[in-house]
């Protein structure tokens, strides 16, 4: 079985009026690949992330991860296996204001029940690998977007997950950064294995990944192979 | 521990100033509670304290003025006990009720001399028990005895502070040595100890000796005993009731006149007073708590803010693993420690204001006419006042906690993150 095996899942928000947002998406991605899922704003996209990332739930349908049912989970349920399979990457990068660098990645580990010592040398070694040893002690307001997205990349980290999940992760950054982004994840897929997808509407971001899944209206559109890094042309970010 | 202690530290860091309006809310309820639950203390003490040098666990009747006419008589007739009265009182009626009975005279004023120094007394005859019913202390010598009473001999007892009048380089120096009490001469035989507040000048001499000089008659001036077997105060009153209309039937004094014969009941003024005493108590509690709800609706009304504050944080806590109970006992541990932290401020503010009071109101005496007393003794709460109080603090933070907590820690990762 794939690492992430999703079979007609449909999702309606009712506020008021229901909103069917995702109308049977079956979807099924392999370990070790580099995905980006691709749409307009109100394609789905966000809403299939959250599922994806167990922070919401879907209506009827299937989700295996790493062949676990992910379905009817109690939130403590919930927070475990986010926290021990699934690392995310956020746009606006989601960093706790009033903690260090340091201590917003070893975060995860405390809710693992880390000791305290084990927690700082891990944090510290994954600071190291994203080059921003000198950072450690640092807050986030005086950090760069290039350097608080790596924070969190290496928060996303240092749970060892299966899987990342990126939502824009780029979106806040200018296009030099952009591209030092999108290499570190790369390089993570390809050295690491790490499974990652990515969800973005820059054609740009897309063309990076190895596979891009378009979703419109709430279904998989066309998945296409970008092994060659050609699509849109070959387009370079922005 | 230490990381909920640091989280705590860091997110009161962000609201100085709002933690540290609703905490002095906080203070300001404990440190009343205290202050009032002191000064009730010391109020009491000092109740006690005057009152335990009067009222002694025994019961002493004597006779009255009557109010009411009866049985022929008029009212505003003179009473007088008799020898009727103590072979009633020590008789079968009340055997194993009443125990020790013991007579006294009533006093009568004299001047005490010697070698030129005076001072004034209240001479009384009384029988050995006295000492143990009025709690005197012998400071030196001896109290009156059964052969001073069989033997009619001419001693007398006196307080130190009259000793100390008469002989002033050496107090003690005076046991054995005559000093004249109006035209009659006694042998001083014991010093019974009295402190800076006590004015008592009762000079105890044996009652036989006392009737033998002063009055010739059967009558009796005042009964005292002991009671065993009413335990509550409704018995007691029950058994006052019973006793004093079996007299009052005896001197024809119409049932139901408060006056007659007048009663000090040592049982009933002690069980009243610690009632008293146990209301007083209550009331500075149930005033005390009521402040201190104000600052844990405060408290609790800050958690809140601080909680829809914080919501987008406990988004991406959640989102990296945070389980409910993480966020939920983070919340209360921070409202507990707001909570603790001000109160125990309040509560070392709360001691230092008794400390004050001690001071000030608690060393001025107060005069009633014969005797000065104080109006505070000590006071001050004790250990297991402020270990009650550190457990309402916990109780207290804990509960204007659980709301916001409780909203923190339902709130869905999704719409968390979302917020801003």
């Amino acid at each position: 079985m794939a690492l992430i095996e999703l079979k007609d899942i449909n999702k309606t928000y009712n506020n008021g009026q229901p909103l069917h947002v995702l109308k049977g998406i079956n979807l099924s991605i392999e370990r070790g690949e580099f995905v980006s899922i691709m749409g307009a704003s109100g394609s789905g996209k966000s809403t299939l992330l959250n599922i994806l990332g167990i922070l919401d739930n879907y209506d009827t349908g299937t989700y295996h991860l790493d062949g676990k049912l992910i379905k009817d989970l109690t939130e403590k349920q919930a927070a475990d296996y986010r926290n021990r399979m699934i690392g995310f990457v956020f746009q606006s990068f989601n960093l706790i204001s009033f903690k260090t660098a340091l201590e917003n990645v070893e975060l995860p580990l405390y809710y693992q029940g880390v000791p305290r010592r084990k927690r700082q040398e891990m944090a510290m070694e994954y600071l190291e690998k994203m080059g921003l040893t000198p950072w450690a002690t640092h807050f986030p307001n005086e950090m760069s977007g290039g350097q608080k997205q790596r924070v969190a990349i290496a928060r996303a980290l240092i749970t060892k997950p299966q899987i990342i999940l990126a939502d824009e992760p780029t979106g806040a950054l200018d296009s030099k950064t952009s591209v030092e982004v999108m290499q570190l994840l790369k390089q993570l897929n390809q050295q690491d294995g790490i499974t990652i997808i990515v969800v973005t509407h820059e054609g740009g971001v897309a063309n990076e990944t190895d596979k891009i899944i378009h979703i419109k209206d709430g279904i998989i559109g066309e998945i296409e192979e970008n092994t060659r890094h050609t699509a849109w042309g070959g387009t370079i970010i922005k | 521990m230490r990381e909920l202690f640091h989280e705590i530290a860091s997110s009161i860091r962000q609201n100085k100033l709002r933690t540290a309006l609703t905490g002095f809310a906080v203070s300001w309820g404990i440190f009343l509670l205290i202050a009032l639950l002191g000064a009730g203390n010391g109020l009491m003490n000092s109740f006690s304290g005057n009152m335990e040098q009067y009222v002694s666990q025994t019961v002493t009747v004597s006779g009255w003025r009557t109010s009411k006419p009866y049985a022929g008589y008029k009212e505003n007739r003179n009473i007088q006990l008799d020898q009727r009265d103590l072979n009633y009182t020590e008789g079968p009626e009340w055997e194993g009720v009443i125990g020790n009975v013991s007579v006294a005279t009533s006093s009568q004023s004299v001047k005490l001399t010697l070698e030129g120094r005076n001072v004034n007394g209240w001479m009384r005859g009384v029988m050995p028990d006295f000492q143990e019913t009025e709690k005197l202390q012998m400071s030196a010598g001896r109290f009156l005895n059964v052969d001073d009473i069989k033997g009619r001999r001419k001693v007398i007892v006196v307080s130190r502070s009259q000793a100390k009048e008469l002989s002033p380089r050496n107090p003690e120096a005076l046991i054995g040595q005559w000093i004249s009490a109006g035209s009659v001469a006694f042998r001083v035989v014991g010093i019974y100890h009295t402190d800076e507040q006590d004015f008592r000048q009762t000079c105890p001499i044996p009652y036989s000796t006392y009737k033998g000089i002063y009055d010739h008659t059967d009558k009796i001036e005042d009964i005292s005993f002991t009671v065993n077997g009413p335990s509550t105060l409704k018995e007691h009153q029950d058994f006052e009731d019973s006793y004093t209309g079996a007299l009052k039937r005896m001197h024809d004094i119409a049932p139901d006149d408060r006056r007659g014969i007048w009663v000090r009941n040592g049982y009933t003024d002690n069980l009243e007073m610690s009632n008293a005493s146990r209301i007083l108590s209550l009331a500075m509690w149930i005033l005390g708590l009521l402040t201190l709800v104000s600052g844990i609706v405060g408290v609790s009304n800050i958690m809140l803010i601080t909680v829809k504050e914080r919501t987008h944080e406990f988004g991406i806590r959640k989102a990296i693993g945070a389980k409910p109970h993480n966020i939920l006992s983070l919340i209360i541990a921070e409202s507990v420690t707001i909570t603790a932290i001000f109160g125990y401020v309040g509560m070392f503010l709360g001691m230092i204001a008794c400390e004050v009071l001690d001071k000030t109101v608690g060393q001025r005496g107060v005069n009633i006419g014969f005797e000065e007393i104080r109006m505070l003794v000590n006071p001050s709460v004790g250990l297991d006042v402020a270990l009650e109080a550190t457990l309402l603090l916990i109780v207290a933070g804990t509960l204007a906690g659980i709301i916001p907590a409780w909203k923190a820690a339902k709130v869905k990762p999704i719409e968390a993150l979302r917020a801003e």
